[in-house]
């Protein structure tokens, strides 16, 4: 389906919306608007594309500088050694059973948090046209905006927890940076699944409109999505992308690289052999 | 600090970045988990005593040096230079912290703060900043070995005078036999002490007793080289132990109570062609066998066990020391908390060598507490670092307890062969 059928059908759902977006212009003037129109084009398309590759090369350069460094001198491991070490750095890991032990509250969120961001991937996946999770007719994305919840509100208790002593004590500006860039794409997200469904005539856009969206990126034809997203929910669908685009490019330079190393570290503390 | 020296310290942490170290200082979310693990924090509640604090010190510096936000946003992550200040902070991290690992329980990643006080040692030794003293003994205890030969025959006179010893503790060796073995090929245990004749009588008596075919060398257990941080000199201490077990074709190599000298022979120096215990664990082994009968009303007070760290936490020798000393003293109490989870005595990492009492009975605090609570009279344990702070601990508290090490109580409930 070429872009205009996709608009023609996108303004045929949405009559109010495309009237909205025909009628507001992005800006004032018209050079500006131009400019502006452009530099939201290339954050929803070839910026989507960069920070993909910097996230995957910066991760990979990372990864490849640590398997290249010298192996550990000497066993690291805690005694007594479990009777399933592997099943243990996998408990440790992915059941963070140190947090559950010593703060049930912290561990609630943190486990509320990472499968609501396993959640929120499968939702962006379930974009593709290639991959169903929920029905391709369905105006909602996975879970329906919960999945933004389930990020959203640990986000905010992690930034809380950050203000209070000793983590205050122990964080640093990027910390707070990181948790707040996390928290606004978390926030922009939940308004474009929440706040579209309250508008007065439903649905601004939809799970099809997104994924006509994701069909423009996998499709890498360069087309500007501003044809198959209505409304001026579109200002927020830019931020969110921008902030996302910023997060996964510096994702490699924080601490969330955790995302790959938290096994490694666990199977040092619980495998005497990873010496080698 | 000049340019050469900044230069010379980031050349020196960057030989410290294997991969374990890159994970270490990569990972940590500061997420505060760690802080109330160690006793330092407990006893004297500032972040700086905590893990995360101390490891942070080590971290910043490489946020500066090695990471992309040091060159561009060092704010970020609160980057740290060299200059004096900093070094001053990587020796307040590096010798409150006593390598006991709780916090490497309690951490969600396991990080190793043990592991990253290593650079901050490291880097102290390459400013010329560490404690002359630990460096002293460190190279006191290299030269010893390289000039044992000239006083072999003191040490071997000094074995000698400590047979009536000995004897007292088991008279039934064979008369003519000597009471320890000095430097006998083909021995099937090397029995590594200390410089302290402690280490050595009951230890010997419980050798005898069991009938084993053992012997004693040149060297003494301690190393003073991973007190200090520096694995060079660590090596060197511990590689001519080596050389003599395999001089004289032991089969198992026996560390006295010492936990670091365990855990370097055990652990830091790879494989060897003989087994390395401590010698807690042969005593719980010629139990079991029946090679020796201890008297099990012999203490009758409330008795407990403190789990040394690097023998414990570190290389899991939990249950031998228990079955010895249930074998003694049926009158036995955990501590709370216990095994993996204890409180390190507060003397390790080379703080007893350091002196630093003061330090040593503030930053205790928590253990001394955990010691009254089980109302036990006697403390038993496994390491002469750990007995030597215990010691300090009761009298500076006012514990009213005995400290004794577990060779010493086995020793001494040694009963006659059996029919």
């Amino acid at each position: 389906m070429g872009t205009e059928a996709v608009s023609a059908a996108s303004a045929a759902i949405h009559p109010a919306a495309e009237a909205m977006s025909a009628a507001t212009p992005l800006v004032g003037s018209a050079p500006i608007s131009g400019l502006l129109q452009g530099l939201y084009w290339f954050i929803l398309v070839p910026g989507v594309y960069l920070s993909i590759v910097a996230f995957i090369a910066f991760s990979a350069a990372r990864i490849v500088r640590i398997a290249r460094a010298a192996p550990l001198p000497y066993p690291l491991a805690i005694y007594p050694e479990p009777r399933h070490p592997i099943r243990q750095a996998l408990r440790d890991t992915f059941g963070m059973s140190q947090v559950y032990r010593r703060d049930r509250k912290f561990w609630a969120f943190l486990m509320m948090y990472h499968l609501g961001f396993l959640l929120l991937i499968v939702g962006h996946l379930d974009l593709f046209p290639n991959i169903s999770v929920v029905s391709e007719q369905s105006r909602h994305m996975v879970g329906a905006g919960l999945v933004g919840v389930l990020v959203t509100l640990p986000t905010f208790f992690f930034l809380g927890r950050r203000f209070r002593s000793p983590v205050r004590e122990l964080s640093t500006p990027g910390d707070y940076l990181l948790l707040l860039l996390l928290l606004f794409v978390f926030l922009f997200g939940d308004l474009i699944s929440w706040g579209n469904s309250w508008t007065a005539k439903g649905f601004v856009m939809t799970k099809q409109d997104f994924a006509e969206y994701f069909r423009i990126l996998g499709s890498f034809s360069f087309a500007d999505p501003r044809t198959v997203l209505p409304g001026s929910h579109y200002h927020f669908i830019v931020i969110h992308v921008l902030l996302a685009e910023l997060f996964l490019a510096v994702l490699p330079f924080t601490k969330i690289v955790h995302t790959f190393f938290a096994l490694p570290l666990n199977a040092i503390r619980r495998l005497p052999w990873t010496r080698k | 600090m000049d340019a050469e020296m900044t230069s010379r310290l980031k050349a020196l942490f960057e030989t410290k970045l294997n991969r374990a170290m890159r994970l270490y200082l990569d990972t940590c979310a500061r997420c505060g988990l760690c802080v109330e693990s160690c006793h330092v924090f407990n006893s004297m509640p500032e972040l700086r005593y905590s893990a995360v604090g101390r490891a942070e010190v080590v971290r910043k510096i490489f946020r500066r040096y090695f990471k992309l936000e040091g060159r561009f946003a060092p704010w970020l992550g609160e980057t740290l230079r060299f200059d004096d200040d900093t070094l001053e902070k990587l020796n307040d991290a590096a010798y409150s912290c006593t390598g006991c690992r709780r916090c490497v329980v309690h951490c969600p990643f396991g990080i190793d703060t043990q592991q990253i006080m290593g650079i901050a040692k490291a880097l102290l030794i390459g400013a010329d900043r560490e404690p002359k003293i630990l460096s002293m003994l460190a190279d006191m205890s290299v030269a010893k070995g390289e000039t044992w030969v000239d006083s072999r025959g003191d040490y071997e006179n000094a074995l000698r005078n400590l047979e009536p010893e000995i004897r007292a503790l088991w008279p039934y060796s064979p008369t003519g036999s000597p009471a320890v073995p000095y430097e006998k090929a083909g021995a099937r245990v090397l029995y590594v002490a200390l410089s302290g004749s402690h280490s050595i009588v009951n230890a010997a008596a419980l050798f005898n007793a069991a009938g084993e075919d053992w012997t004693v060398s040149n060297f003494e257990a301690v190393n003073f080289g991973a007190f200090v941080g520096d694995s060079s000199r660590m090596s060197r201490i511990a590689e001519r132990i080596v050389t003599e077990a395999v001089r004289l074709g032991v089969k198992e190599v026996a560390i006295v109570e010492c936990g670091t000298a365990f855990r370097v022979m055990k652990q830091f120096i790879g494989p060897q062609p003989f087994n390395v215990v401590t010698f807690v664990e042969l005593i719980d082994r010629y139990l079991s066998e029946g090679r020796i009968r201890l008297d099990p009303d012999r203490i009758k007070d409330l008795t407990t066990y403190h789990d040394p760290c690097q023998i414990a936490r570190n290389a899991g020798v939990y249950e031998e020391p228990r079955r010895v000393l249930k074998a003694v003293a049926p009158n036995f109490v955990e501590l709370t908390p216990n095994r993996q989870e204890n409180w390190c005595c507060g003397g390790g990492g080379g703080l007893i060598s350091l002196g630093e009492l003061e330090f040593r009975m503030r930053s205790s605090r928590v253990k001394a507490e955990q010691l009254k609570s089980s109302h036990a009279r006697i403390v038993v344990t496994a390491c002469e670092n750990c007995h030597s702070q215990l010691s300090d601990l009761n009298e500076h508290y006012k514990l009213g307890m005995e400290v004794r090490f577990l060779s010493e109580v086995a020793a001494r409930a040694l009963l006659p062969p059996g029919p």
